[in-house]
């Protein structure tokens, strides 16, 4: 549904009159980007990624309303236009809305034609560093994990519900928000369901989480990709490290094989006629999964395993679709899942107190860059009184 | 040798003094009352209050010796007479002139120097147990004061010992009730109330001596109300008046997998398989079934765009962003949901292949 506040994408507009704003979408951009408040301070910065930059920010007329102001970098090969990973993720997060995905509140372009997304500010930290944090700093149980998993599986059964593949989900795509709250994020990778007979690339999905029939260069998949990775990251939340860690293709190739065997037509019909079938040319492994899983998942029970096994499956056929998986008893049975509020939470972030201390620590850094006037402002900071 | 033991003895123990021995103490309890404060304590009190009552064997002898009360009588004895008396069961109190029968997981260390004030805490701890009643359980601010007399009232006959008898028998078909009403409205808390609490004074003071088998129904007999009162059961010991209709918990919210964002089409019905020339290729397609592109997903897909904005009214839309002041985008979808369902009945199309 489109939203009337939303400005159309127009990096492309007329370049501005010296006189300020000369045509409509001109105006409409401006007065989106006047909305916002963005600190743009070198200090401040959330987060660089390759292709952009995540400054904070809030609304001009609600400063307790944070977001997050997504510059994308200029790309010396787009740029006549959008490139295609800001042009995928503004197309879907804008039709997209849902509490488990990440919000897109609006998208302006600035002078210098770079383009702004402001997204929703989600301070809770990402799925990976809540695995990645020893269990002696945070200790997670089985409810929690199934509260988790649901909101990571309704987001990812609506983006399909949407026809929409997100062909990039991992720990470091899946953000938490302030009320703990799991959003689905980065949609650079996602594109609609292919028509048959229209080729796709099979070199998406980070490595750990690429499933095989992607690894054995298949062009025409569906749904199913998105599955894999999201078994792939559930399976990493249970024993808090990656599952299938692999430097090259081919070694990930070998790692998938250790763990669910070397498919066959027996088991997968057709796999013989994929792109890469032969590459793999050792002799046939056993799938060790069943195994390995009753020994190391036993956070799931067994009716979490066989959601997780269902997930898994190698041939995409028989894999679980998301929605399969959600209709599953496994969400209404012993445990009960946590109710939101009293999940953990990554130490260090999100917090009333641990917010102020980041200000604080930003105040800092920024003090050695501006001189003694931040020193100033420094001594003045009432924010360590209030609790 | 004894006699010079226990000289040290009292030297020692001025200090505790205060404390009171052990036989006096019941006879201490029945006169304490407001209306005639007792003699002063000094005049009661027993010097030799680190000798056991029970086997005189005193602190000089033994320094660590420790003094435990049972709740039911607040008789003093130490730690080695209680094991030895009460570790087979049951038995009755060793001081002379007390018969009450006591046992051994009721016995405890003092909390308080003065008995009076342990046993009037206790007491005290299990009436607000029972009589557990906020401000906001009551209509007006009269009944809730109406009710916290009685509840002083039934303290104090327990601390005074005025109709224990009766007091006692109202206080357990109260508790009774409560459960059963807490039961009613909400079990799970009704468990965590119903846990038996050890600080709890036993509210059967006749309790028979067997063991075994037996002692394990008396113990369950503690917790199921007699069948006399069984009788009674409309009476709930205490009425108040002005108190609150419980609530009933609201009803327990049907889990929905997709929290209301679960897309179901309006307007058709995927089937399984649709038999259209330049589909059946793709279909047969080998790279397309092994590579997991989804046949179904497609037409899933297909069909959700082709019907997709039937039943979207964008004049209606604006139309109603426009008259609601806030212009939330909510209310012009929520007009388009409605629209929907209404345009819904009119079109029959549950296949359009």
């Amino acid at each position: 549904m489109l939203q009337s506040t939303r400005s159309p994408a127009s990096t492309t507009a007329s370049s501005p009159g010296p006189d300020g704003p000369t045509d409509l979408s001109q105006q409409i951009n401006d007065s989106v980007r006047h909305r916002f408040v963005i600190d743009t301070r070198p200090g401040h910065k959330l987060g660089e990624g390759t292709y952009a930059i995540v400054f904070s920010g809030h609304y001009r007329t609600d400063p307790t309303h944070l977001v997050a102001v997504k510059r994308i970098k200029k790309n010396a090969d787009y740029h006549d236009g959008i490139a295609p990973d800001a042009f995928r993720e503004i197309q879907f997060l804008s039709e997209l809305s849902h509490p488990n995905i990440i919000t897109l509140h609006a998208v302006f372009s600035t002078k210098s034609q770079t383009l702004s997304l402001v997204l929703e500010h989600l301070p809770g930290g990402d799925l990976e560093q809540l695995f990645q944090t020893p269990r002696d700093q945070l200790a997670y149980s089985a409810s929690d994990f199934k509260a988790w998993a649901l909101m990571l599986l309704r987001a990812v059964a609506f983006i399909h519900a949407s026809g929409i593949l997100h062909r990039d989900i991992k720990g470091n795509n899946i953000l938490i928000a302030a009320d703990n709250t799991l959003k689905l994020a980065d949609f650079g990778l996602a594109r609609a369901f292919a028509e048959p007979g229209r080729n796709m690339t099979h070199q998406v999905i980070t490595r750990f989480y690429r499933p095989p029939e992607l690894l054995y260069g298949a062009m025409h998949y569906g749904a199913a990709v998105d599955v894999w990775s999201t078994g792939v990251v559930l399976v990493e939340l249970c024993i808090r490290d990656f599952f299938l860690p692999a430097n090259t293709d081919v070694e990930q190739f070998h790692v998938v094989e250790h763990m669910f065997g070397t498919p066959t037509e027996e088991s997968w019909p057709g796999v013989s006629s994929l792109p890469f079938y032969n590459l793999s040319s050792a002799p046939p492994k056993q799938a060790q999964w069943r195994a390995w899983a009753g020994a190391r998942l036993q956070m799931l029970g067994g009716d979490g395993l066989e959601v997780v096994s269902g997930m898994l499956a190698v041939d995409p056929r028989r894999r679980w679709s998301a929605e399969r998986v959600l209709r599953h008893a496994y969400w209404g049975n012993e445990p009960q899942m946590t109710r939101k509020e009293l999940l953990p939470r990554v130490p260090g972030k999100g917090g009333k107190k641990k917010v102020g201390e980041d200000l604080k620590r930003g105040a800092e850094g920024e003090g050695e860059g501006e001189g003694r006037v931040e020193k100033v402002a420094r001594k003045l900071d009432f924010g360590s009184m209030r609790n | 040798m004894s006699k010079a033991a226990s000289r040290v003895a009292n030297g020692g123990a001025k200090g505790h003094a205060q404390d009171g021995g052990a036989s006096p103490l019941s006879s201490n309890l029945r006169r304490l009352s407001l209306a005639n404060p007792p003699p002063k304590p000094s005049a009661f009190a027993d010097p030799s209050s680190d000798i056991c009552p029970v086997c005189k064997s005193s602190r000089y002898l033994n320094p660590n010796m420790v003094f435990l009360v049972n709740p039911e009588c607040y008789h003093k004895m130490c730690e080695s007479c209680v094991e030895r008396i009460f570790s087979h069961g049951p038995a009755p109190c060793p001081i002379a002139g007390c018969k009450r029968t006591l046992r051994r997981p009721k016995f405890r260390r003092q909390t308080f120097e003065d008995l009076k004030v342990e046993r009037e805490v206790d007491i005290r701890r299990r009436v607000a147990k029972a009589f557990n009643k906020v401000e906001q359980d009551f209509e007006t601010l009269r009944d809730f004061n109406d009710y916290l007399e009685v509840v002083e009232e039934t303290t104090w006959n327990l601390i005074l010992k005025i109709d224990v008898e009766t007091t006692e028998r109202r206080l357990r078909q109260f508790e009774e009730a409560q459960k059963a009403e807490l039961n009613a409205v909400n079990p799970a808390a009704a468990r965590r109330v119903n846990e038996p609490d050890p600080t709890v004074l036993s509210s059967t003071s006749h309790v028979v001596l067997k063991k075994g088998a037996t002692q394990r129904k008396v113990a369950s007999a503690v917790n199921t109300p007699d069948p006399f009162i069984e009788d009674t059961k409309t009476d709930n010991g205490f009425i108040f008046r002005g108190l609150k209709k419980p609530k009933p918990p609201p009803p327990k919210k049907v889990f929905d997998p997709f929290e209301g964002y679960g897309i179901t089409p309006d307007y058709y019905v995927t089937q399984e398989s649709y038999d259209v020339d330049w589909l059946t290729w793709f279909k047969d397609d080998k790279a397309h079934s092994a590579g997991g592109f989804g046949m179904k997903d497609f037409y899933d897909h297909m069909l959700c765009e082709s019907f997709a904005g039937l039943g979207v009214f964008v004049g209606e839309e604006i139309e109603a962003r426009e008259n609601g002041a806030s212009g939330d985008s909510a209310i012009g979808t929520q007009t388009a949901a409605m629209a929907a369902a209404g345009g819904a009945k009119d079109v029959d199309m549950d296949d359009v292949f």
